[in-house]
């Protein structure tokens, strides 16, 4: 359960968040809506403890984050698989070594890591480009090795944030298809968007931000 | 939903499999491009090697003025007519006194001896028509004696009877001494400086190493990777820069000295010394490697800690 409990983040000059109340289930998977500076990045952001609320208080399956520091921080954000728009890929090394991060991360064995990355990009149909770098794969593959860096820990949570902003519609209902996947086999999935047509044809809640206030949340 | 490591995968073999995958890739990255590491070496090796010689030196000169030793000794030059057994005799009277600790007497003819199978001149010697050295006592005179109370001593020897001169040795290994003392300080000093300087310099090229590799902490920070383990390949970075210059100056230390020992060795000689020059050995090789590790180090730590702080904010 993800929870935000009157959370606002205040800027200088304007407010990004403004007493944002919010629960995410486990298991359930929901689309995060909303122009640009609706307050979508402001939200993840605060989500992975990359920024913190000036007001109110997030909270994981119950346990506050306010008081996580260094350490504390970093095994949080092992619970959360992210997924960006731009992929964040690391192009000084092939797809095997990109996947494998987080498991390094970790402390994974070497057999272990070798195992669970072949898994992901089995998953997202890209084992045969294992050893390739990722600068020469098409723009939906490296956000395919993307989504793959993101679950191959298992984690609890998957947040995308505009995951197919780059990508034609077709490409972007197959990524969509992976997430509804994931999501099946128990993974909260939370993916910030603003592309309403995707959304609309994808049964799920959407939860829609304007100017850091919570407008609408249907559950479908 | 929690992830688990296999039961046989231990913290503790995580943690060295992350140590060794990043001691490694650090390496790879720096054999990948040759003249650049060689190059941060040779800089790291001669800011190293610098104090290093002139460390060296002053160990040379130490041991030099050491094995003169360290207490006074007063040379007593006896007259042309004194023969051996007079020299005995006041050998005896003069080793009772009470400043007077010990009393050698140096036989003029085993002096000539001495002398001419130390300095090979033993043909020359023997074309003398007569030995010019007299006979000779060494006074060693308490240790506790001043200054002023060995000069007393001095003259008391001087104005015996058959003694042709009384010469006080410890001045100048005193002075020697008190320079060398300064001297030290000085290298001590100007070495802080040089490791200064390489961990500033090396501190510099790997904040450059880190911000290059910028995009690549932001993801490791995002999926859960701690600071330390953010840090770890910039450490061995620095670890690997610092170490090899470490090898390099205890190289740049040995053919120095190889090189200088030649004519080190022979002005030895000439001060009719059995000492040979003592090369930088082991010790100074292991130091130099294990001083440079600590620079690079040190320099790795600080140049991410500040790059980080900035991460931090970001």
């Amino acid at each position: 359960m993800i929870e935000f409990d009157r959370v606002s983040r205040r800027f200088e000059d304007r407010d990004a968040l403004r007493n944002l109340s919010l629960n995410i289930p486990s298991g359930e998977m929901a689309f995060l809506t909303g122009h640009s500076g609706a307050g979508k990045s402001t939200l993840l952001r605060l989500l992975l403890l990359l920024d913190r609320p000036t007001g109110g208080e997030v909270r994981l399956q119950g346990a506050a984050t306010r008081h996580l520091k260094g350490g504390a921080v970093a095994h949080y954000r092992r619970r959360f698989g992210v997924v960006f728009q731009d992929h964040r890929l690391l192009f000084d090394r092939n797809v095997h070594d990109n996947v494998a991060l987080p498991l390094e991360v970790a402390g994974y064995s070497p057999r272990d890591i070798t195992r669970r990355v072949r898994a992901a990009l089995d998953k997202v149909g890209l084992l045969a480009s294992e050893r390739a770098a990722p600068a020469s794969l098409s723009a939906g593959e490296q956000q395919r090795v993307g989504i793959a860096r993101a679950v191959v820990a298992r984690p609890e949570y998957l947040i995308a944030d505009e995951p197919t902003g780059n990508l034609d519609p077709q490409l972007s209902l197959e990524i969509m298809s992976l997430f509804e996947a994931f999501n099946q086999v128990g993974v909260t999935v939370l993916v910030a968007t603003h592309d309403m047509a995707l959304v609309s044809r994808l049964r799920h809640r959407v939860i829609a931000l304007s100017a850091g206030r919570l407008v609408g949340s249907s559950a479908l | 939903m929690s992830r688990q490591g296999p039961r046989s995968w231990s913290r503790w073999s995580a943690w060295r499999s992350q140590h060794r995958a990043a001691a490694r890739d650090s390496w790879a990255k720096l054999a990948a491009r040759p003249m650049a590491t060689a190059v941060t070496w040779l800089v790291v090796a001669i800011s190293l090697a610098l104090p290093g010689t002139l460390l060296l030196t002053l160990d040379n000169l130490a041991g030099v003025a050491g094995s003169w030793g360290d207490s006074a000794r007063i040379s007593v030059l006896l007259d042309d007519t004194a023969d051996h057994a007079a020299a005995e005799a006041l050998g005896d009277a003069v080793e009772a006194w009470p400043e007077v600790v010990t009393l050698a007497l140096v036989d003029k003819d085993q002096a000539l001896t001495d002398f001419a199978t130390q300095t090979g001149l033993l043909f020359l010697v023997g074309s003398l028509p007569r030995n010019p050295l007299p006979h000779t006592l060494l006074v060693y005179p308490d240790s506790t004696l001043a200054a002023a109370e060995l000069a007393s001593l001095t003259t008391r020897l001087q104005s015996l009877p058959s003694v042709h001169q009384a010469v006080m040795d410890a001045r100048w290994i005193a002075r020697l001494e008190a320079a060398l003392r300064t001297v030290e300080r000085w290298v001590r000093g100007l070495g802080a400086l040089m490791v200064l300087g390489a961990i500033l310099l090396l501190g510099n090229t790997l904040r450059l190493a880190i911000e290059a590799r910028h995009e690549e902490l932001l993801v490791v920070s995002l999926i859960g990777g701690t600071k330390g383990f953010a840090r770890r390949p910039f450490l061995y970075t620095g670890l690997w820069y610092g170490a090899g210059g470490g090898v390099m100056a205890a190289l740049l230390l040995w053919l120095l000295s190889l090189w200088v020992s030649g004519p080190v060795n022979d002005l030895f000689m000439l001060y009719d010394s059995a000492r040979q020059l003592d090369g930088p050995g082991l010790s100074y090789a292991l130091t130099a490697i294990l001083a440079g590790a600590s620079v690079g180090w040190l320099a790795a730590w600080i140049a991410s800690a500040r790059v980080f702080r900035r991460l931090d904010t970001a």
